[in-house]
């Protein structure tokens, strides 16, 4: 009597599968989901600020000005090609009042918002970006990494920027036929 | 303690084993099922729908102003002696026409919501590339002329022309074509401060697309780049004095650029001996080109006959081929008349930089 009790606790905590067919949702019923109101978000970004992970023949501290110390993203574009390069990233984004809602448009925008009337996400932009020291190069390289053997590697130009930049708006997001 | 376990196992009656044992059966079992790749043609089968974009209220600016802690500094350029080149960027904005070189900064929309900017997966079918799936980034589309507005007058009405996006108007303040510029102060070794500024009123994008798919091993691309605008200029104008006389105005000015086809894409990837950026379009051929005889005409054969047609629409298609028109071009106030280069193809191109640079 013990043992069977004792087996059918064991068995009162094993997982059952509920197998049941998953089901598309087509656009109308996905029409009549809502969700919270929406978000609002603040943050900064900083990207290499002192220095990266690595430390080697062209990666270093940011004190040490013979070395690169931001951060490298290289693209291919072409199977045992070159590579596509935004190097030397670094520095850092402040925004505050960045937000996410769903929006629903039957009016304005010039007498398309009643024939859109449909909703949308809206990416509403902060108005004013801080950028602090942020730097990048655009470039070209024959390897993916500086110590590759036989790297090669051509600077198209480098951005520097630092202060207020505007960025206004909204950004309304939704499918298309 | 292992022995005990080991002793309560073995005395589990038949019945509760064969419990324990059918419900393990009803628990979560793994489904071992070899990931298989999807091919070009199973791709190629991929239509979904796209992702409009629009932009309300828009505003963009940012300038290089030491005085408010403003940098906006472009470097890597030298000059001939190898010194280095500093290019401070004065201004640059996206903002609504009548912005006064960027002074006035009010929201544009960018695109509409009955025809957006679009990212997409198109079925290569659709548009003559067999059985590949291409991804298109797309500005608004062209229209019927008797539903659109002209590319070029700010003052446009329904059933002016091709462009969907409309100028700015009293019933509809934000219009959906932006001014936009860039001015550049560049500073030389041992020279004065020079500027190159570039404004252009009321632009439009409208049948501008980027289309990307993969040819063999590498990518390749067909871009088509439209740009209206009533007026760009070029100057050398300080930012104090930006309508100063030291200018070109191009009145009316239309680009429409197509660089490379579905039949003969654009290619563009690095080298991977020299680091240096490659873009090329090959020559134009077709499977049977050798039955085009020497005249130019079909051997009279099928192959023939199908070549002829192609090479035909290659050669007359305007699609596939790139215009400039000015209506007015103006140099430092004196007017030149109007400018056009149309009908232009280009039918090869073979692309490589290089660091001139030790």
């Amino acid at each position: 009597m013990m043992r069977s009790l004792v087996a059918l606790v064991f068995l009162a905590f094993i997982s059952f599968v509920v197998r049941a067919e998953l089901a598309s949702i087509d656009d109308s019923e996905l029409a009549d989901v809502t969700g919270q109101s929406g978000v609002y978000l603040s943050g900064e970004v900083s990207i290499n600020e002192n220095g990266g992970p690595l430390a080697n023949g062209y990666f270093g501290d940011c004190a040490d000005a013979t070395k690169v110390c931001g951060a490298r993203i290289s693209v291919q574009t072409e199977q045992n090609g070159g590579w596509f390069v935004l190097d030397n990233i670094r520095g850092s984004i402040a925004f505050e009042g960045l937000t996410f809602q769903i929006r629903e448009i039957n009016s304005g925008f010039g007498g398309d918002g009643a024939l859109f009337n449909a909703q949308v996400v809206e990416i509403g932009l902060p108005g004013t970006l801080r950028f602090d020291d942020f730097e990048y190069t655009l470039a070209t390289s024959s390897t993916e990494r500086p110590d590759d053997p036989g790297f090669q590697q051509v600077e198209i130009m480098g951005v520097e920027m630092s202060g207020d930049v505007t960025l206004e708006g909204n950004l309304l997001i939704f499918p298309t036929p | 303690m292992a022995l005990i376990k080991r002793a309560q196992c073995a005395t589990l009656r038949k019945p509760t084993a064969l419990a324990i044992l059918v419900s393990a059966l009803g628990m979560i079992a793994p489904a071992f099922a070899e990931l298989t790749s999807l091919s070009d043609n199973d791709l190629s089968e991929v239509d979904g729908a796209g992702i409009g974009l629009v932009f309300e209220d828009f505003v963009f600016s940012h300038e290089h102003d030491p005085s408010e802690d403003k940098v906006f500094r472009i470097n890597g350029i030298k000059d001939s002696s190898g010194s280095d080149v500093q290019v401070n960027v004065s201004q640059i904005y996206v903002a609504r026409a009548g912005s006064n070189y960027g002074a006035n900064l009010e929201g544009v929309n960018l695109g509409r919501l009955t025809n957006p900017y679009e990212i997409d997966l198109v079925d290569g079918n659709d548009i003559g590339l067999s059985n590949k799936t291409v991804l298109e980034f797309a500005a608004p589309t062209k229209v019927d002329a008797a539903l659109g507005y002209d590319c070029l007058d700010p003052s446009a009405a329904a059933g002016s022309g091709t462009c969907s996006s409309r100028p700015a108007s009293v019933g509809f303040e934000n219009g959906e074509r932006p001014d936009l510029g860039i001015e550049l102060e560049i500073n030389a070794l041992g020279q004065n401060t020079t500027n190159l500024n570039v404004h252009a009123k009321s632009a439009v994008f409208d049948g501008s697309y980027l289309r990307l798919w993969g040819d063999d091993d590498r990518m390749a691309g067909a871009f088509q780049l439209n740009f209206y605008t009533p007026e760009l200029e070029i100057s050398t104008c300080d930012k104090q004095n930006e309508a100063c006389g030291s200018s070109i105005k191009m009145r009316d000015f239309q680009l429409e650029l197509a660089l490379g086809q579905t039949f003969q894409p654009l290619y563009f990837g690095v080298d991977e001996v020299s680091g240096g950026l490659t873009l090329e379009i090959a020559k134009i051929t077709h499977e049977y080109v050798n039955n085009i005889s020497a005249s130019g005409l079909s051997d009279g054969s099928a192959g023939g006959d199908e070549a002829y047609a192609f090479f035909e629409d290659y050669y007359t298609n305007p699609e596939y081929r790139s215009n400039i028109y000015v209506g007015e071009l103006e140099i430092g106030g004196t007017s030149l008349g109007s400018a056009k280069i149309e009908g232009m193809q280009i039918q090869y191109l073979d692309v490589k930089l290089r660091d001139l640079a030790p």
